[in-house]
């Protein structure tokens, strides 16, 4: 039959990593405190995949971002790692944000996993992951590349410069520590700029 | 063994694993929708847009 057929057509392609996706409908209450408080409770791992073929089957069977409904965060993270500051192999690193209009947003973060996903990252092993936030009408959503050890700038930039290229992106984006973040919230400062 | 700025033993490229969408349509084995959030899910979708740098 059809669907058997395209089942046993090939043998898997293996990844480089074990990768999970996970999933976060967060609160809508605005209250800060309370958003503090309550942050990553909701997050969920949904699916941890290792091959080429796992990937498409779950990517095609679930929603993407401009679908969403918001305000959620939905991670695809090298497995073991927790999307959270407070993971062992994320507390020293940081990130590069890209904010985008909602219809660019589904393309960009499809090239973002298949970048992950294909190492196609000079500096992959530095990666912990990505997250997209889809956010209300008045607020853009934004993908978020996870790095390991912020401070090693050689290894930031040349990932945030190779993201840029494999989203055709000429839009200035920063790169925040997430020690910066923990500290002053929103008023940490970009400490790369590309 | 891989290091921080060399090659890894599977790259593979945005065309390349673009080529593999269409053929894998059916959840995973072991993909437990109940625990899914129902949000999350949309049965099969249209899987991207034509890939606009080709």
């Amino acid at each position: 039959d059809e669907s058997g057929s395209k089942k046993l057509a090939y043998e898997p392609h293996p990844l480089e990593h074990r990768w999970t996706f996970w999933f976060d409908r967060l609160d809508n209450q605005s209250d800060k405190s309370n958003k503090q408080a309550t942050w990553g409770s909701s997050m969920r791992s949904i699916y941890t995949f290792s091959t080429v073929e796992e990937f498409w089957s779950v990517y095609n069977n679930i929603h993407h971002p401009s679908k969403l409904p918001p305000p959620a965060d939905f991670h695809c993270f090298k497995y073991n790692i927790e999307p959270k500051w407070e993971d062992p192999v994320c507390a020293n690193g940081g990130k590069w944000t890209l904010t985008f209009q909602r219809e660019k947003c589904d393309n960009s973060w499809l090239y973002t996993l298949l970048a992950m996903i294909g190492e196609q990252f000079d500096y992959g092993d530095e990666i912990c992951g990505a997250v997209v936030s889809v956010r209300s009408k008045n607020r853009p959503d934004k993908i978020a590349l996870w790095t390991k050890n912020a401070s090693n700038e050689a290894a930031q930039l040349s990932i945030g410069r190779q993201w840029k290229e494999f989203l055709s992106c000429n839009e200035t984006m920063g790169f925040i520590f997430h020690e910066d973040a923990k500290r002053l919230d929103r008023g940490a400062k970009n400490r790369y700029t590309i | 063994e891989q290091n921080d700025n060399t090659n890894t033993a599977k790259k593979y490229s945005r065309d390349f694993l673009l080529k593999y969408a269409e053929q894998c349509v059916d959840l995973p084995e072991g993909f437990v929708t109940s625990d899914i959030p129902e949000v999350l899910i949309s049965g099969r979708v249209s899987h991207h847009d034509k890939c606009d740098s080709l």
